[in-house]
């Protein structure tokens, strides 16, 4: 039996980390390239070859139709679920998606599960290459607010990338979980979760007890549409209008060079207070100028509206929990949005106290997976700690008239259940259909339709029969149904079909599919991102040096181009990929005059063409 | 021991001692399953009661919580984990409906037999019809206003007499879960005596009391929508 980790399947970032028996406390996996974080972002070749993580994103600028990011966003959603997010991601949907979306990754298509399941085995591959042994089971984390198909999916992404998926947790319980390792607090806590694509607010109480410290969440809310992304759709909406008819035609590449700078300039302005944005987006003519001097008050007046839509999960978590903002004695930031002045200054003021932020909110996450997955596994944390989730959203059953009779109602502690006794209502009926949803509504139809299926009887006099049914919503969140025939004690086998989601039949064929991506051999994989990150390199500087800008160049600079051009070439013959690393960095940072030069290059044609214009 | 002692759980079924009806088996400490039928007063050991200590109530739910959920069972076998699985989840139903008193009214009702779940009548307690039919009426007039685009200075009175009356139906809920409390007394005092048949008058008391109480509870909340709604 292989090792067990925690994983944070985020939006723009993935974490691995597991639990250190020596220190007994959790820890991050770095990957490849230095850093714990893994983009989420997967990229097909045309000859077969899967990219995932760092180079993947890096991708995203050279080849944006073969490579795809945030498909969290898709996860468990059917396809007039997401048309807002087609709108401002370059999603490339199938037309005929039906239960599940699939999406177009050069010339293969995917569904979210399959391309999540191509990040969860990079991270199990990082672990892999951490213990140097086989990596087996997990505790993934998902956003509290996320539904039953959005858990399953995320499920089946496990399943789909050899991993016993032992528990799912919900983001912000997992970071609480880390937040009380982390400092003896008890007492109300709320959490305020504000990821790449997410938002989550959840309030727990933290209890000693005798045996040990349970956390136990007393209400839970939140939007799963509505995070960072949204604010750099924000921040390139607004760079496009600047640039006018140009920044209207703008080609997939250019977006994406836009979101890279833009995105940088977001977290710049997180710690400075004004930033110079200047990048050269490819296009016609030697390319697109976009020069903008951001403040932090132009960016936070972009940024308001997206807190403010924060601000009625909270209000609606606290009622629930019957609180008030000024009882909560401790609020804990998570998710890398957080780190932005203005939700700081908001959360503070909205509820009375400086929040806590001394923990890493891109980390924290993973750290609480860890720890979860050392409960489970039943080591050391679990003699200490006890976690005690609710369902986010109240489980119904459709009744006369589309009416949703509530079962569970929401923020009750799982597992939970209900039972629901079934008769036929005409003479000889022999099957009695159930339609399960999930939400506050009144309708069915404004409710989300989880799964329908049929209870099969023997034909007899109506009101005859008498089918009891358990739904049961297990300690990940997804529903189970069993049903049971109470004239004969027998049970009943029922035959679920998801709304939205995958079956068992087709998860199995995607198995199959999937050992035609199995796993290289970790170094070899790194070999070949490697050269092909020195291919487009070299490309790019062969392309600046034959440019006009290339003029503005001394010999001395040439001359150490050539020379980090020949050492990469060299590099790349060999069978080193951190070398070839190196040497990648190095001509990177040799050309950083040249790219100067070609930017300046264009700027002074676009004034140019302008006084020209105005003459 | 037999298998089908073991089967309806007479017997632990994993050391064979005769079960006491406990979580866990009394002698090895394993976790019982649990009996179909088992009610959530039982299930706390609970004798069928309306009053409830509330500090006892969850110090018991936290440390059974600390025994039963699965987490405590993730190298446990299947069996005992479906065990587990099945007894935390009656263990937080049961949690959630007897905290709540109302939710715990209505669940007792059920359990004697004296409530259907959904067959609640929607019928204006008579004492209370004529104040349900002029607040109905000033509804009917605050949706019309609505319809021909009054602003809310044209319709200020009529949302004044309307917060009023909700203020006063929520003063009558008051009185409602007072006289829930005294049935809720006389019920506790007939399971002590044994006295059936004023058990059962206790019963339908509270069963007609929640009638109206849920009238007005839906009552309230409909101004309350209808006011909220501009």
């Amino acid at each position: 039996m292989g090792k067990t980790v925690g994983i944070d399947l985020g939006t723009t970032n993935s974490l691995v980390a597991y639990f250190d028996v020596a220190t007994g406390k959790p820890r991050c996996i770095e990957g490849p390239y230095g850093s714990t974080l893994c983009p989420s972002v997967v990229s097909l070749d045309a000859d077969g070859t899967l990219t995932v993580g760092e180079p993947a994103r890096r991708r995203l600028l050279t080849q944006p139709e073969r490579t795809i990011y945030s498909v969290k966003r898709l996860m468990g959603r059917g396809l007039e679920d997401v048309r807002e997010e087609l709108r401002l991601f370059p999603f490339r949907v199938e037309p005929d998606s039906k239960q599940v979306i699939r999406v177009r990754l050069g010339d293969r298509v995917f569904t979210p599960p399959e391309i999540s399941s191509f990040i969860l085995r990079e991270l199990k591959s990082w672990a892999e290459d951490h213990f140097g042994e086989t990596v087996d089971r997990a505790v993934i984390t998902v956003p509290a607010y996320f539904n039953d198909a959005q858990r399953q999916a995320t499920r089946d992404a496990g399943r789909l990338a050899g991993l016993e998926v032992l528990r799912l947790v919900n983001e912000p319980t997992a970071a609480a979980l880390a937040y009380g390792l982390h400092k003896a607090q008890r007492g109300l806590v709320a959490v305020y979760d504000l990821g790449g694509g997410t938002f989550d607010i959840s309030v727990l109480k933290l209890i000693s007890t005798g045996e040990g410290d349970i956390y136990q969440v007393l209400s839970t809310n939140g939007d799963t549409h509505l995070g960072g992304d949204d604010i750099d759709n924000a921040m390139i909406a607004a760079a496009r209008t600047q640039l006018g008819e140009a920044g209207a035609a703008l080609s997939a590449e250019a977006v994406q060079e836009l979101r890279k700078a833009l995105v940088a300039a977001k977290h710049e302005l997180s710690e400075g207070g004004t930033i110079d944005v200047k990048v050269l987006l490819p296009g016609a003519a030697g390319g697109i100028a976009y020069v903008r001097h951001w403040s932090r008050e132009a960016l936070e007046e972009l940024v308001t509206p997206i807190v403010e839509r924060t601000m009625g999960p909270v209000k609606q978590a606290l009622a629930d929990a019957h609180q008030k903002p000024h009882a909560m004695e401790e609020v804990v930031l998570v998710g890398g949005a957080t780190r932005m002045p203005l939700v700081r200054r908001r959360v503070e003021e909205y509820f009375g106290r400086v929040p806590h932020t001394s923990l890493n909110p891109d980390e924290v996450v993973a750290l609480g997976a860890a720890v979860q997955a050392d409960i489970l596994e039943g080591g050391v944390s679990q003699g200490n700690m006890l976690l005690l989730d609710v369902t986010p959203l109240s489980l119904g059953i459709e009744t006369m008239g589309g009416v949703v009779a509530q079962i569970i109602p929401r923020n009750s502690t799982i597992p939970a259940s209900a039972q629901d006794t079934f008769t036929n209502s005409a003479d000889n009926q022999t099957g009695i259909v159930v339609h399960v949803l999930q939400g506050e509504r009144e309708l069915a139809k404004d409710c989300r339709s989880l799964a329908t299926f049929t209870l099969r009887i023997p034909p007899m006099p109506a009101g005859m029969a008498r089918v009891e049914v358990k739904f049961l919503i297990d300690a990940s969140g997804i529903l189970q149904v069993e049903a049971r025939d109470l004239r004969t004690g027998e049970k009943h086998s029922i035959e679920v079909q998801p709304s939205y989601g995958l079956n068992d039949a087709e998860i199995e064929k995607m198995l199959e599919e999937s050992i035609e991506f199995a796993e290289e051999d970790f170094a070899t994989r790194q070999l070949i991102e490697a050269r092909n990150e020195g291919e487009s390199i070299l490309a790019a500087t062969h392309k600046g040096l034959s440019s006009e800008a290339a003029h503005a160049l001394d010999p001395s600079m040439r001359a150490g181009i050539a020379e980090a051009v020949e050492a990469l070439r060299a590099a790349m013959k060999g069978q080193d990929y951190k070398l070839i690393r190196e040497r990648i960095e190095t001509l990177n940072r040799d050309t950083g005059p040249l790219a100067e030069a070609m930017m300046n290059q264009v700027l002074h044609v676009t004034v140019e063409g302008k006084n020209l214009s105005e003459v | 021991m037999s298998a089908t002692e073991a089967a309806t759980g007479t017997t632990c079924w994993s050391c064979g001692a005769a079960a006491e009806g406990g979580h866990f088996c009394a002698k090895c400490g394993a976790i019982q399953k649990l009996p179909r039928g088992t009610d959530h007063f039982a299930f706390f050991g609970l004798p069928r009661q309306l009053w409830v200590e509330m500090g006892e109530l969850e110090k018991k739910f936290l440390q059974l919580s600390w025994k039963l959920h699965p987490d405590r069972f993730g190298k446990a076998s299947d069996e005992e984990r479906e065990m587990s699985l099945e007894r935390s989840s009656q263990l937080n139903d049961a949690y959630r409906v007897l905290r709540d008193p109302v939710a715990r009214v209505e669940y007792l009702l059920s359990l004697e037999g004296m409530r259907k779940e959904g067959a609640t009548k929607q019928q204006a307690p008579p004492e209370l019809l004529e104040e349900v039919f002029e607040l109905n009426e000033s509804l009917d007039e605050l949706r019309s206003a609505r319809e021909e685009h009054q602003g809310a200075a044209q319709t200020a009175g009529l949302r004044g007499r309307l917060e009023e009356a909700a203020r006063n139906f929520e003063a009558r809920l008051t009185d409602v879960d007072a006289q829930l409390m005294t049935a809720a007394k006389e019920w506790d005092a007939t399971v002590g005596s044994g006295d059936a048949t004023a058990g059962r008058a206790a019963l339908a008391k509270m069963n007609e009391i929640l009638n109206r109480r849920s009238y007005i509870r839906n009552l309230v909340r409909g101004v309350a929508e209808e006011l909220g709604t501009e």
